[in-house]
């Protein structure tokens, strides 16, 4: 609980620091590699195979992905 | 849902050759109220196509040498058995399509298919039990057979009560004074060991589709599937929502999910004589099978598994056949239901860095247990004066696991994406912390480095940490004390009493770890609109790797690596043929093309070097009916006497789909010349029933280890072809294909044996039957040659196509040579939509050669017949081949205009007309052959 209010604190932050980037100053942004999820397909597949060995699966309960019963 | 945003920028940008300008308009983009591209809603089409392979390593397993060659029982001989179980293996198969139906109205679909098989972990103890089932093998010291199990353990280890173990050290029979001696405590060993069962191959598939609406600053979708398996269905559906406040500078994601999932798992009948003897706390739960057998009921039992689940265990027991066949089940069924939400939130922090934040809970009820998980349970009992110094004798039963109907999650992420502007880098760093309620707490640390290399390539690592501790009801086994009163016998509170928890599971996932991986992916992006990609990562779970230490110990520990392999077209930035003014000839042949039933293959070459050509090929076969001998329908009588040559047939097909999903990827490297590859991959599933003497009715073959059914899949044979015009006229044209397909497909797919009742009772895998293969295993060469013609709205042609198989494949057969004939019309209804008819030959060789006969995994090659319990009609090669005549009907469109100008799609079915089968087959149904494809 602890760590998240330092987030909070960061996002707080990070929301008034800085000054507001306009959008035509996002074209770095925008490249390929800077996309959230650069390659969404193999991701989708790791957290399948990360989801079926490891505890952790909250947040991705309804994306489907079968029992794992292995 | 919270990346559509982002991916339809990077998207846009998804191209070598970006100017600054470029750029600058991509990132206007972000405000599509201000400036809106038609370009923006193309550039959403895309169709993905991926394949990976899942490959485990070996497992660890050890074992209390229970006797020697001489019969003696030696204390001390815990040793590391050879491992002959193939560890699990995943094949995974994923195709999908994102289109837009309007300017904000979007559409995407997703199918994924896996197929799964090999040996994994049921439960796990200490190996001076003998927990795990070894197996002495005519008289040579190897320990293990086909599949070491886990079995009921009594009176064969020694515990004091500060939880060390000991080996039984056997009195041995004294000849002097003719009595047997008592056995004591042997050699002191913690030593733990999973026990694992082998499975035979399963397959999953999953179908889901996303619905979304774009406002300016918000959007709103809807999604949901179906995920299913022989034992597990699970349906879900999510709705999602997006607000983007400060130009887009913060955007806000909300989300919200249910899982309906329903379990109906079969239970290994090895595993009934001691899964099902616990669990002693409940007995509600307990002996039931075993007195329902007594019986010979049919059914035994139908309670509720145990008032702490809402799951509930049903047990059917069917009388015996007679001789080597007994066919039990019990079934495990629950329900489950998740719900989940979250709330994300991305801001861009500065024009190189953009920070993403996150929560999220599910709560989960029901049915939370994996069915195919045990538990042992060990037991001593003491009396109240007893010496507690010294080791007491140790009786236990393994019992299905049971964890708690209830599941609360939180988890909070966070991550930072950090624009690297030397080297026009993304670096890409996350974390995230989950907690339950089953006290299990993680942490996830993950880094990718996305580095542009030019010209399109793009290399990414990667590193993940991962470290959870272990759930408050896991343990890798557990012990009971009972204090009785040794005069009456009768079980007395005492401080030393320990009784199992209420909920208790040994699944090394709930177990403290951690686990670290690695891998790279490379990125190719060509010109065309399409992109390549690839990647390899390693993966090693490991108890000592935990945080803080304390995690479970290296019995446990396993690691895998993965392989993946993606193509992805981007429909918007495909240059189609459709669009190209080309002139009349290369409109000529697209039309003759286009009125060519689904069907066939070979018949188009491209038209100028340089062209290329991406189309998907799916292919379903169904078989039922009766059994043919020849033409006609035989009798059980005859197919049982007959049909297996030499033996007695005991079991016939009732039911085979084979589903193949093929990429056909072309590029015209001359004028004349047109390259083809053809990877695919197959999945097979059969049913059988008893025939003759051993039929005891139809049990229904839905179980993941029921012996009636078997399935099959993954990758298939690899097709590599050359396409030659050799004569080309405005109104005929005639090609000639030349290739083959390369063995890639797996041709040791086995079976594990699953009835109780095998030699020695030792459980097996034995091959299955040929046609249940993925590939031939040979070098097979498939010539074509195709004539066709067009005039206006009318098409025609003839194809004849063989296939030669070069050798005999590694083991010991191979599958018979094919020749086929097809004449076949085509007429264009209007510019959009045409039919087709087409008639078909088909003549198949029997099968050469034969699987050879089993030799024991001892290595001692003592042999045995081929597939006993299986023996059907499918065992011997000569039922295999015949000759066919099929009639095709098929439909074909094509899109004339817009952003789908030049996509065809085409259905052909196939009905049998005529059947003549070498020996005894099971009917034809037909085909259907479905295909999609486009020109650039």
């Amino acid at each position: 609980m602890q760590s998240r209010k330092h987030l909070v604190l960061a996002l707080s932050i990070g929301l008034c620091a800085c000054a507001p980037v306009q959008p035509w100053e996002r074209g770095n942004l925008a490249k390929p590699q800077m996309a959230l999820d650069p390659h969404p397909l193999q991701s989708s597949l790791r957290g399948h195979n990360y989801g079926s060995r490891e505890a952790t699966a909250g947040g991705n309960a309804a994306q489907g992905g079968g029992c794992g019963c292995y | 849902m919270k990346d559509n945003k982002h991916n339809n920028i990077h998207q846009q940008k998804n191209k070598p050759g970006k100017s600054a300008l470029e750029s600058l308009n991509a990132a206007a983009l972000i405000l599509p109220g201000l400036l809106h591209s038609p370009a923006h809603a193309a550039d959403y089409d895309e169709v993905d196509f991926q394949y990976s392979h899942y490959q485990e390593g070996r497992r660890e397993i050890w074992v209390d040498q229970m006797f020697n060659l001489d019969g003696i029982y030696p204390a001390g001989s815990v040793v590391k058995a050879p491992n002959p179980l193939n560890p699990i293996e995943v094949e995974s198969l994923h195709g999908s399509a994102r289109v837009s139906l309007t300017d904000r109205v979007k559409f995407g679909f997703n199918y994924t298919q896996d197929t799964w098989g090999g040996a994994t972990p049921i439960a796990s103890a200490p190996v001076v039990t003998s927990a795990m089932h070894a197996f002495n093998l005519r008289g040579t010291d190897v320990l293990i057979g086909a599949s070491p199990l886990a079995q009921a353990v009594s009176g064969k280890s020694y515990m004091d009560l500060n939880g060390n173990w000991y080996d039984i050290k056997y009195g041995g029979f004294d000849p002097i004074q003719g009595v047997e001696l008592p056995n004591t405590p042997g050699v002191l060993s913690n030593r733990i060991t999973h026990t694992l069962v082998s499975a035979s191959p399963e397959i999953r598939q999953q179908g889901d589709f996303k619905l979304s609406y774009d406002w300016d600053e918000a959007a709103v979708n809807v999604g949901g599937g179906l995920s299913v398996e022989n034992d597990y269905e699970s349906r879900f559906g999510n709705l999602g929502l997006r607000l983007d406040f400060n130009q887009k500078r913060t955007s806000v994601n909300l989300g919200l999910s249910y899982t309906n999932s329903d379990t109906h798992a079969t239970l290994d009948p090895y595993s009934f004589n001691f899964t099902l003897a616990g669990p002693y706390e409940a007995p509600d739960a307990q002996g039931n099978l075993l007195y329902a057998q007594q019986l010979g009921e049919s059914i035994a039992h139908v309670y509720s598994y145990s008032p702490r689940t809402e799951g509930t265990l049903m047990i059917e027991s069917t009388p015996s056949g007679s001789g080597r066949m007994i066919f039990d089940k019990a079934t495990v069924t629950g329900n489950r239901q998740d719900w989940g939400t979250d709330l994300g939130l991305t801001q861009v922090l500065t024009k190189n860095a953009e920070l993403e934040l996150g929560l999220g809970y599910t709560h989960s009820t029901g049915y939370l247990s994996n069915p195919y998980k045990a538990v042992y349970g060990f037991d001593i009992s003491v009396a109240p004066d007893q010496d507690l110094n010294v080791p007491l004798l140790v009786s236990g039963a393994a019992q299905i696991e049971a964890r708690p109907n209830e599941r609360n999650q939180i988890t909070g992420n966070l991550g930072l994406h950090y624009y690297v502007e030397a080297l026009d880098a993304g670096l890409h760093g996350r974390y995230k912390v989950f907690h339950d309620d089953w006290g299990i707490t993680s942490h996830t640390f993950d880094a990718d480095w996305v580095q542009p290399l030019g010209a399109g390539w793009s290399l990414t690592p990667n590193v993940r940490y991962y470290s959870q501790s272990a759930a408050d009801f896991y343990a890798p086994f557990f012990t009971r004390v009972t204090v009785f009163d040794p005069n009456t016998g009768e079980e007395i509170a005492s401080p030393l009493t320990k009784k199992m928890p209420d909920y208790y599971s040994s699944d090394q996932r709930l177990s403290g770890f951690g686990a670290l991986s690695g891998g790279v992916t490379l990125n190719k992006q060509f010109a065309k609109g399409v992109q390549l990609q690839a990647g390899v990562e390693y993966y090693t779970h490991q108890g000592d790797l935990k945080i803080g230490g304390g995690g479970e110990q290296g019995f446990a520990d396993y690691d895998y690596w993965t392989a993946n392999a993606a193509l992805k077209l981007n429909l918007g930035a495909l240059r189609f043929k459709a669009g190209s003014a080309d002139g009349s000839n290369i409109h000529h042949h697209a039309a003759s093309h286009v009125l060519t039933p689904a069907g066939i293959m070979f018949n188009h070459a491209l038209s100028h070097a340089g062209d290329m050509m991406v189309g998907y090929r799916y292919q379903r076969s169904e078989q039922a009916g009766e059994i043919l001998h020849g033409s006609s329908p035989a009798n059980a009588d005859a197919i049982a006497t007959q049909g297996c040559g030499q033996s007695e047939c005991f079991m016939v097909p009732a039911s085979m789909t084979m589903n193949m999903h093929m990429l056909d990827l072309m590029y015209a490297s001359t004028d004349w010349l047109t390259l083809m590859l053809m990877p695919q991959w197959t999945d097979m599933a059969m049913t059988m029933d008893l025939i003759g003497s051993l039929n005891v009715g139809h049990h229904g073959g839905g179980g993941s280890q029921g012996i009636h059914a078997h399935q099959t899949g993954g990758i298939g044979d690899t097709g590599f072809y050359a396409l030659f015009k050799l004569f080309e006229h405005p109104h005929h044209q005639v090609v000639l294909s030349l290739g083959g397909t390369a063995p890639t497909g797996a041709i040791d797919m086995k079976v594990r044996r699953n009835s109780r009742e095998s030699y020695g009772n030792t459980p097996e895998e034995t091959p299955l039957q040929y046609d249940m293969q993925l590939g031939s295993g040979t070098w097979d060469l498939k010539p074509s040659l195709t004539y066709s013609g067009a005039i206006s709205d009318v098409a025609w042609g003839a194809q004849a196509t063989g296939t030669k198989r070069l050798d005999r494949n590694s083991q010991h057969y191979a599958l018979g040579d094919m020749f086929q004939g097809s004449v076949w019309g085509g007429y264009q209804l209007t510019n959009w939509l045409s039919t087709t008819v087409r008639g078909i030959y088909t003549w198949q060789d029997q099968i050469r050669g034969e699987f050879p006969a089993r030799v024991y995994f001892d290595g001692t090659s003592t042999t045995y017949p081929e597939t006993v319990e299986h023996l059907g009609p499918y065992s011997l090669t000569s039922n295999y081949g015949g000759r066919f005549v099929d009639l095709g009907l098929g439909v074909n469109v094509t899109v004339p205009s817009g952003t789908f100008a030049g996509n065809t799609i085409k259905f052909e079915w196939l009905q049998p007309l005529h059947t003549d089968y070498n020996g005894y087959q099971l009917d034809r149904d037909g085909a259907l052959t479905a295909t999609w494809g486009v020109e650039f």
